[in-house]
């Protein structure tokens, strides 16, 4: 487990993480989530120990980090690049020796990793040569070549194709079931929603929410109903028990009042448009994401 | 230490087998070679042949004494360089003749003539007229031989016993040989001061080529954010110590391979061995010196943030070193000048100013030890204060940093 508390970190005069404390379970997915610019990579780069906490403490499995630390984390940065002139088993074998594996054991790693995410015929060639999801994998491959206990991935889902994307879901699917520990830091509400057991939900360096997913949307939830109907908009939004009102290009989003019950509610609008669609639905990640960043402003 | 071990192993192997590495290897020393050649393959290495040369000589007079002179040129200690052809006609006026001979330069049949035009007694007007011009070699010796010729009958005209004229004629040349402890020094002066331009020259380049190299991996490394995967996988201490091992591995490879080329180059002594007399503290000076630029360039290649930026400090940098090129004439003349001794003591010009002055002057023991240790000094505070900006520096992305922000990086 990975235990984080109090982590405060200043850039000269600006505060980029405050007081923050969170832990990370083995097996369980860990979203750190947040808008641009939230704190979300300086808050990873401490944990990673690649720049020094302000004050606060890290420590995993119950010892603060050492460098024996460094063996132990696989890192897939947001920004992705390799040594462009540098042949694919070069540089997976040189990523493993970084981390202290020995020669045989990174070239059979390399091997295996290859071959599962069906890139095996690239093994000699250069970097410049693979298109970009492939240069991709093979960062993906240098991150976990190691086997690591704690994994960090930054928006690892970004410049993939549904295939891969899904190839990519499967592989941090069997991390979690070995029971490794891993953060996933995204602006992809979606996917977060289906991957992420815990979320951490920062803006300008602070916390604003944290918790179970399903606890967070269960208390978020509130009243709200999905609705697809032909007839005038305004002489819904204009109902006393209409709160919010979000229209998408083939339905809407309802957020009711707490008291009103969404039958109540579908047998008076039944009344004033034509209803092809009605549903209860919990709000989604990316909705919660929104009023609360919108709220803390 | 294994990842040190790991990281110089990677940053060696990596750029050894790059194109520009291996073009350097072949192109450097091609180029050195051609320079040092190409003059004397130009001008002394003409191809020996027989030349025509023809002589109009108003007082008739000289054509046998300078035909005498000349004929003691020969092509390969045989047939004589040099036929000449007295083109002197009683019948003809001075303009009939030069332009009958300036036909038969045209066309060939002679490779110049000369003209000499005697106005009165002391008076002589001497010219050479060839089609091409600038045979230094040729006219050096046509002029020599005019004018031993004009001074020999001269003397012969007052009276002097030929063997004082040709004593008075001969010249003494002055050598020039340094005073060493224990034997005499036979070595030419010259070839010892370009020794330490040949060691100075290398140094530069090297340090140019490895701070240039070094520089565009680290901005490669910032541009793709893999120094982030670097930094979460070794300290930045490892990955700084890594570098500069890979990379002076790499400098002493290159110098390593030009040395070979060196020595099969030194049977035909184009490179004189017998100059590098001082090659214990000048190998000495030179790596440390090469350890003082490389992490010099560590810190720089933490704040650059484009090629273009890298490209003009590497440049600036290097041209220091170029400094005793500037000074080496007063440093001759004057080897206790002030501003020379100032130099010795400044970390960035001891290696090459050191370089300079071992071979054309005495340096004591002291002064020897003394520029040693604040060389080793230099480089323990260059790395320290490297690593400081490295550790900082190669994670700040875009912006390039103030001298304010820097100076506080060092002080964290």
């Amino acid at each position: 487990m990975l235990v984080v508390e109090n982590l405060t970190k200043k850039f000269k005069d600006t505060v980029a993480v405050n007081h923050l404390s969170f832990a990370v379970e083995p097996g369980k997915i860990f979203g750190i989530l947040g808008p641009n610019g939230a704190g979300k990579t300086t808050t990873l780069r401490t944990v990673l120990n690649i720049i020094k906490p302000t004050s606060g403490s890290i420590s995993f499995d119950g010892k603060p980090i050492t460098d024996e630390y460094y063996n132990i984390i696989g890192y897939l940065p947001e920004e992705r690049g390799l040594y462009q002139r540098s042949k694919v088993i070069d540089i997976l074998t040189y990523f493993a020796s970084l981390k202290n594996l020995n020669k045989f054991d990174a070239l059979s790693k390399a091997d295996e990793w290859l071959e599962k995410l069906n890139i095996s015929h690239y093994r000699n060639k250069k970097i410049i040569e693979l298109s970009k999801g492939n240069q991709q994998k093979i960062q993906l491959i240098a991150a976990i070549i190691h086997n690591p206990l704690l994994l960090i991935l930054d928006e690892p889902f970004t410049g993939f194709d549904p295939i891969n994307q899904q190839e990519v879901k499967e592989l941090i699917l069997t991390f979690i079931s070995e029971g490794k520990t891993i953060i996933l830091s995204t602006h992809q509400m979606e996917l977060a929603e289906k991957l992420c057991e815990n979320i951490l939900l920062i803006n300008k360096g602070n916390e604003v929410k944290s918790g179970k997913l399903a606890e967070i949307k269960r208390k978020f939830g509130g009243n709200n109903v999905k609705l697809e109907f032909s007839g005038d908009k305004n002489s819904i939004n204009q109902m006393p028990e209409v709160l919010g009102f979000d229209t998408y290009s083939n339905y809407s989003e309802i957020h009711l009042k707490d008291e009103v019950s969404p039958a109540k509610f579908l047998k008076q609008i039944i009344q004033k448009v034509e209803v092809n669609h009605f549903s209860v639905i919990e709000p989604t990640l990316n909705k919660i994401f929104i009023d609360l960043i919108n709220e803390n402003k | 230490m294994k990842k040190i071990w790991a990281i110089a192993k990677w940053e060696y192997l990596e750029k050894v087998k790059t194109k520009t590495f291996i073009v350097s290897i072949i192109i450097t020393p091609l180029i050195i070679i051609a320079f040092s050649l190409l003059p004397t393959l130009l001008s002394d290495e003409e191809m020996p042949r027989i030349k025509t040369i023809g002589i109009i000589d108003t007082s008739g007079t000289y054509f046998n004494l300078l035909r005498a002179e000349l004929e003691a040129y020969k092509i390969e200690n045989t047939q004589p360089q040099y036929v000449l052809i007295n083109l002197t006609e009683k019948n003809k006026t001075i303009t009939e003749i030069k332009s009958g001979a300036n036909d038969a330069v045209l066309k060939g049949k002679l490779e110049g003539y000369i003209l000499l035009l005697f106005k009165n007694k002391d008076s002589l007007i001497a010219e050479y007229r060839s089609e091409s011009i600038g045979n230094f070699k040729d006219i050096g010796r046509f002029e020599r031989a005019v004018n031993s010729v004009r001074v020999q009958k001269r003397l012969q005209q007052e009276g002097i016993n030929p063997d004082l004229a040709s004593y008075i004629q001969s010249k003494v040349e002055l050598k020039h040989i340094k005073v060493e402890d224990g034997a005499e020094g036979k070595q030419d002066f010259l070839i010892t001061f370009f020794s330490s331009f040949i060691f100075i020259l290398l140094l530069m380049m090297m340090v140019v080529y490895s701070g240039q190299m070094l520089v565009r991996s680290m901005l490669e490394e910032r541009s793709n954010r893999l120094i982030e995967v670097l930094v979460s996988s070794s300290t930045p201490e490892e990955l700084l110590a890594g570098k500069i091992i890979g990379l002076s591995s790499l400098g002493f490879t290159q110098i390593f391979i030009w040395f070979l080329i060196g020595l099969a180059l030194a049977g035909s002594t184009l490179i004189p061995l017998g100059a590098f007399k001082n090659i214990l503290p000048m190998l000495i000076y030179f790596v440390l010196g090469f350890l003082f630029y490389t992490s010099l360039f560590v810190g720089i290649g933490s704040i650059v943030t484009t090629e273009q930026e890298a490209q003009q400090i590497t440049t600036y940098i290097s041209l220091i070193l170029l400094l005793p090129v500037v000074i080496a004439m007063p440093a001759i003349q004057n080897p206790d000048f002030i501003l020379i001794k100032i130099f010795s003591y400044i970390p960035l010009t001891i290696p090459s100013v050191m370089l300079l002055r071992l071979n054309i002057s005495p340096v004591s023991t002291y002064e020897l030890i003394f520029t040693i240790l604040i060389m080793l000094f230099s480089i323990i505070i260059m790395i320290k204060v490297s690593a400081k900006i490295f550790r900082i520096g190669i994670l700040s992305y875009g912006i390039k940093p103030k001298f304010k922000d820097i100076l506080t990086w060092i002080n964290e």
